[in-house]
């Protein structure tokens, strides 16, 4: 069976003033027609914008839960290791020293690397990409978080938390009512600056085949041979999610200060 | 044992960096139910660190502290209780930047008393009615003067009804002309029986509302008296050499 080609195609569909058009815009139209709308392309670019915004979604959701409690061990270490006893001594340092084996390891490698490692070596068993993309960007995120976190907290004030623990807070409700809502509110620019960089970070997916958004761009180009357009798309695509993100963390941002004035 | 002994400090002692530094050597005391107790000394004698002593915000590298008879360098007791009854009010008053007036002072009452937010409000209103900061209970710290923001760090105490009140040198970072309404609460505080210990540098207050004036330097506590008798007659030459500087 003959499959028709675009062009074909294109001659029976485009209407009469279209064709009319001086040659170069037309061309733009068909190219356009012929990256997005034959054999219904954009439904790629849907389904590789899913992913994306999937992945990042939960990769954000286990790295600021992994962040949180990474930090608060390296925190509560620095803070109080040298004054502790026994097995409590132990068990925290022991976390500790995980925790910073992890940050090393996580921030000291490719994420491209990681996630084949994760995908072909860790999970060679799992078909799942979209899983493993999940955790892999997601222990990945956890680590720079975490730092980001813990800066937060080191630079909230030690008066805060003798304040606290003289009232008669022990140290995790110390931290939960008075040093983490205002660490919070110090690291918001950094940690949406993090959150963007994992959303463009997760086009290095393609690595073990995910058809992300970027993914979805390189297979049309190679499909039609015309890379502009497609490319052009996701990176607009990318942009204005990153607007949206960067509008709603400034909002936020804006609603905490104002609390304060 | 005397049971009107509200604190009773035993050969404190505080060591920094392995013992090179020795911010407390061996600092023994006693506060008694009601009395108000004024501790002074050149910067550097550790009379801030004995403070922080005796609600373990420092913990004594030696020695023992019991409040109400319990010894609370203990590692087994549960110091978060006993704080509960020793307010302290700090030099940069730490108020919570992030909460009201209002929920600085009811955070605590509400968390750690299992006060209803409606009980722990109105108790926290009352007591801001009585330093006159009322009207800015809605307001945030940093919208208050350095003298209004040491009047709410005492209510914010004051709001979890405790035992005794420690106070580390609450009027050296106001403005001078702030330092006498905090002074005057604690004043108040102070008449309404209230036990105090209270580091400072103003001498006046020591001598007018102080029942007793220790006086420490170098880490140890050198001399113990009446306002009148320390102020009065010194009797070690290191406070009589330290009362000529500051009168």
């Amino acid at each position: 069976m003959n499959k028709v080609t675009p062009a074909e195609l294109w001659l029976t569909i485009a209407p009469e003033w279209i064709q009319n058009l001086p040659e170069w815009l037309e061309d733009i139209l068909f190219k356009g027609y012929k990256c997005f709308i034959y054999g219904d392309r954009y439904m790629l670019f849907l389904k590789g914008l899913k992913h994306t915004l999937i992945l990042t979604f939960f990769a954000l959701l286990i790295g600021i839960a992994l962040g949180i409690v990474v930090s608060l061990i390296r925190v509560s270490w620095d803070k109080n290791g040298s004054e502790m006893h026994g097995p409590a001594k132990w068990v925290l340092g022991f976390f500790n020293i995980i925790g910073k084996i992890y940050l090393t390891v996580i921030r000291g490698t490719p994420v491209v690397v990681q996630i084949m490692i994760m995908f072909f070596v860790i999970f060679a068993s799992s078909r799942n990409k979209l899983l493993v993309g999940c955790l892999c960007f997601g222990i990945n995120s956890g680590a720079y978080v975490a730092e980001i976190f813990r800066s937060g907290i080191m630079s909230i004030d030690a008066g805060q938390t003798e304040a606290g623990r003289s009232l008669g807070f022990g140290y995790i409700p110390t931290m939960r009512y008075i040093i983490l809502p205002q660490a919070f509110k110090n690291v918001l620019p950094t940690l949406g600056n993090e959150f963007i960089v994992l959303l463009k970070e997760t086009a290095v997916v393609g690595y073990i085949g995910l058809s992300d958004l970027t993914y979805a761009a390189n297979t049309v180009g190679g499909n039609t041979y015309e890379y502009l357009y497609p490319l052009l798309l996701a990176a607009a695509i990318y942009l204005i999610m990153v607007m949206f993100f960067s509008y709603l963390v400034g909002r936020l941002e804006r609603r905490l200060r104002n609390s304060e004035r | 044992m005397n049971d009107n002994i509200i604190i009773r400090a035993e050969g404190v002692q505080k060591y920094f960096k392995d013992g090179a530094i020795k911010a407390l050597d061996g600092v023994s005391a006693e506060i008694r139910k009601g009395e108000v107790v004024v501790i002074i000394g050149p910067s550097g004698s550790g009379k801030s660190t004995f403070l922080r002593c005796l609600n373990l915000l420092e913990v004594p590298t030696g020695g023992h502290i019991y409040f109400n008879d319990v010894d609370i360098t203990d590692k087994k007791v549960n110091i978060n209780l006993h704080r509960q009854k020793m307010g302290m009010v700090f030099q940069h008053f730490n108020l919570f930047p992030h909460m009201t007036i209002l929920q600085n002072m009811t955070l605590a009452p509400i968390q750690l008393l299992k006060k209803s937010k409606a009980e722990a409000e109105a108790k926290a209103m009352s007591l801001l009615e009585r330093v006159g900061l009322a009207d800015r209970a809605d307001a945030y710290p940093s919208q208050l003067s350095g003298g209004q923001k040491q009047r709410v760090a005492i209510v914010r105490a004051l709001a979890m009804e405790p035992e005794v009140m420690l106070f580390d040198e609450p009027t050296s970072a106001l403005d001078p002309e702030m330092v006498g309404e905090v002074l005057e609460v604690m004043k108040q505080l102070a008449h309404e029986g209230m036990t105090m210990v209270v580091v400072t540098h103003e001498m006046g207050f020591a001598r007018e509302v102080g029942n007793r004036v220790l006086f420490m330097a170098d880490g140890k506590l050198l001399e113990e008296n009446t306002p009148q008798e320390l102020f009065g007659n010194p009797q070690h030459p290191r406070l009589q050499d330290f009362l000529r500087k500051v009168l």
